[in-house]
């Protein structure tokens, strides 16, 4: 009992001012995450990567708009996200007071502008999406500008590539044709 | 995979057993050098699980059903065994169950251990173990289609949920007694609480007669999810949640299943880190449960300083992982985060802090002196009933047994170091309990043995390639003792089957007879030294077998009771 009563007056006060005071939390603490539209190129790696489904992207082909959302309300804090974006643009923070009013309050959306097909005119991908493999491809070939061949290869939609890719194919057998008759 | 017939372990025990029963075993299969499968003949299936087990030191850790009619034609029920004799490996039992009669041996006549898989089996893939003596639904809800068995391939979206079939519960519970005896039934249906279980005491005055109980009331369809939607990776993060406190030996057992299945080398370095992370975890789930045995023994101070004392090892975790639980630490092949010099650094401080925290307060609680009253000789567990049932952990060592998965099976980083089993032979809450005080010791020694020694280099290994159909065991020591995973590969990105078993599955066949015997004030901390998830159990109904009356009482009604021993809500 006097062993008890000694740990007692030992330990003092245990309680923490939370929350009237602000709590302090590790440095590498794993809260939540932070979406910058601006570098977002939404290319749905974080929708694949998310365990819980929290990250979710929607086409509307009608408007020409793909939406990126998350709901905080299925977030797991893993972090997968962080993981898998090529631009940096989700990040965790440790921010982990995320207790809000209405439910609506912990969905947060972006809104991307899809590019159209240069042949076809439909949307196809988020423009930002294209500019950004456009960016690589010059990078890789240490060019300064694209060729023009990739710059309409990047603006065609993998529909109409496919197309495109037959019609030349047709067009050369008919050519090895017109060669083997001469 | 090609097991190098000298590198394996446990063939001798499967030539004794060729020895005893030469035709039962059909085919031989090694997933790791101390994992094999045996095919066996249904009508030899008993003698060997029996021979296995009893002859050969072998515990049943889980069973598994798997419905395999799109791979081989057949469905197949597993007998995981895990061997602890003088070769300890891992001995599963395979029997396939023809897809026409659906029907196997049952098992449970005799060896007990198996009767919660062979019901569970029944459950979830409607095959009939001939001869099972308790048929009575275990996982399943009353109000369930008789003929939709959720795993099968072919029965359901993992989305659905079918039109009740029945308005009121119809499950018989059991009672053993001899004489007259009042029922008082615990529990459950608070459908705000995660973990509702339905306990009916039947009672002779305040003395306990038989119990029995009832969970699996918020089944939440992981495996079903797991094999529907998710991918290999993502299955990580959802192991991490099967329990709140001791989720990242989950989310080891899962990944060690997959890696043991697909033979994949994870970094030295990364196993090391998964069992220093697991023993902080083991550490805060250890001092709850001291807090908790003060708690129901009203000793409520204790209680306090406790839970005071393991906020020091939430904190641990949270600089170690980035959260106090659900730790996200785990990719198969290896780990997300290091630990780096500075983190190292603090750790060591913090378990020298906490050595010298526990080891106060662990002195204060077997001092009180009404502590030892209430859990001396109070919750026997016999020798004899353990070694029938396979009980896991602490709850299994409190009763002579020493076995610890971190010893006989080596798995993650527990081959770097030493490892000590603890056991007790008061069979006790008592003997529980000072094995798990003992263990927070050893799991301090373990962090830093750790520490010193973990290798440097890579933390994660992306060397593997995902083959379809490959299988094999994952297996961790939770504080709560085994968990155990095992895991199929399937050819669609996505598991064809996981069987995630928790160590308290283990533990609940035991309870009654635990309780037998004893006062009903004595039931919360007897339940309590199992340490489940039991805080959502919040009634409790009590049946007098001579008064033939029954009250239920809330279960804050039957904890103060216990604390307090004054004003029996039974009168």
């Amino acid at each position: 009992m006097l062993k008890l009563l000694k740990e007692i007056f030992r330990t003092g006060e245990a309680t923490v001012k939370y929350p009237f005071a602000p709590l302090e939390v590790s440095k590498d603490f794993r809260g939540k995450p932070e979406h910058e539209a601006e570098k977002c190129i939404a290319c749905a790696a974080c929708t694949i990567a998310c365990p819980p489904n929290a990250i979710q992207m929607e086409t509307d082909i009608e408007a020409g708009t793909r939406t990126w959302s998350i709901n905080y309300g299925r977030c797991v804090f893993c972090g997968r996200c962080e993981e898998s974006c090529p631009t940096g643009a989700i990040y965790l923070t440790p921010d982990f007071e995320l207790a809000v009013g209405s439910k609506a309050d912990l969905m947060r959306r972006a809104v991307f502008t899809l590019a159209q097909c240069e042949v076809c005119g439909k949307p196809f991908a988020p423009a930002k999406e294209i500019a950004y493999a456009g960016a690589l491809l010059a990078q890789a070939s240490e060019a300064e500008e694209l060729t023009d061949r990739q710059r309409t290869l990047l603006a065609t939609c993998p529909e109409c590539k496919r197309r495109a890719d037959l019609q030349k194919l047709a067009d050369m057998a008919i050519a090895r044709q017109m060669e083997t008759r001469k | 995979m090609d097991i190098l017939s000298q590198d394996r372990v446990g063939a001798s025990i499967l030539s004794a057993l060729r020895g005893v029963l030469p035709h039962a075993i059909l085919q031989e299969e090694w997933q790791t050098p101390r994992q094999v499968t045996i095919t066996v003949k249904p009508s030899a299936l008993q003698d060997v699980v029996k021979t296995l087990y009893y002859e050969h030191y072998g515990w049943v850790s889980v069973v598994v059903g798997n419905d395999e009619r799109s791979l081989t034609g057949v469905f197949a029920v597993y007998y995981v065994l895990s061997m602890e004799g003088p070769e300890k490996c891992h001995i599963v039992v395979r029997v396939e169950v023809p897809a026409d009669t659906q029907e196997f041996p049952s098992v449970t006549p005799v060896v007990p251990a198996c009767v919660w898989g062979e019901r569970e089996v029944r459950d979830m893939f409607g095959l009939k173990p001939v001869g099972l003596p308790d048929e009575r639904r275990l996982v399943l809800p009353d109000d369930w289609p008789d003929d939709l068995h959720p795993l099968r391939k072919d029965s359901m979206d993992y989305r659905m949920r079918p039109a009740p079939v029945a308005d009121n519960e119809t499950y018989p519970f059991i009672n053993e007694a001899k004489g007259e005896t009042t029922i008082v039934p615990v529990g459950p249906l608070h459908i705000t609480s995660d973990e509702p279980g339905h306990f009916r005491l039947f009672v002779d005055g305040e003395d306990i007669i038989d119990a029995d109980y009832r969970m699996f009331y918020v089944h939440r369809g992981m495996e079903k999810v797991a094999e529907s939607r998710m991918g290999y990776n993502e299955v990580t993060f959802l192991a991490d949640r099967v329990c709140g406190i001791c989720g990242y030996a989950h989310s080891v057992a899962y990944t060690t299943s997959i890696e043991n299945a697909l033979g994949i080398n994870v970094p030295a370095r990364a196993q090391a880190i998964r069992s220093i992370l697991l023993e902080t975890e083991r550490m805060h789930s250890h001092l709850l449960n001291l807090g908790l045995v003060c708690h129901y023994v009203g000793f409520d101070t204790g209680f306090q300083q406790f839970f005071r004392v393991r906020e020091k090892a939430m904190t641990l975790a949270e600089l170690l992982t980035g959260s106090r639980k659900t730790y996200a630490m785990n990719l198969i092949g290896g780990v997300r985060r290091d630990i780096l010099g500075e983190q190292a650094a603090e750790t060591r401080r913090v378990s020298a802090e906490l050595r010298v925290d526990t080891q106060r307060l662990v002195d204060i609680l077997l001092e009180t002196a009404n502590v030892g009253g209430r859990v001396n000789g109070v919750g026997l567990l016999d020798k004899q009933i353990a070694r029938d049932y396979s009980p896991v952990g602490p709850l299994v060592r409190g009763s002579g047994h020493a076995r610890d998965t971190r010893a006989d099976h080596a798995f993650a980083g527990y081959g770097l170091v030493k490892n000590t089993i603890r056991s007790h032979d008061g069979c006790d809450v008592l003997a529980r309990t000072l094995v798990r005080a003992e263990e927070v010791f050893d799991s301090l020694d373990l962090i830093d043995a750790l520490l010193d020694t973990a290798p440097g280099g890579a933390i994660l290994t992306e060397d593997f390639e995902y083959l379809p159909h490959k299988f094999a065991l994952g297996f961790t020591e939770a504080p709560r003792g085994e968990d155990i995973h095992w895991s199929m590969t399937g050819d669609n990105q996505k598991l064809y089957r996981w069987r995630c078993r928790a160590s308290t599955y283990n533990n609940w066949p035991v309870l009654r007879y635990m309780l037998r015997g004893n006062t009903v004030s004595d039931a919360p901390v007897i339940v309590g030294s199992l340490d489940p998830c039991y805080s959502c159990t919040d009634r409790v109904t009590f049946v007098d077998v001579r008064k033939q009356k029954s009250v239920t009482v809330p279960i804050e009604e039957v904890e103060r009771y216990g604390r307090e021993r004054k004003n029996s809500p039974l009168k």
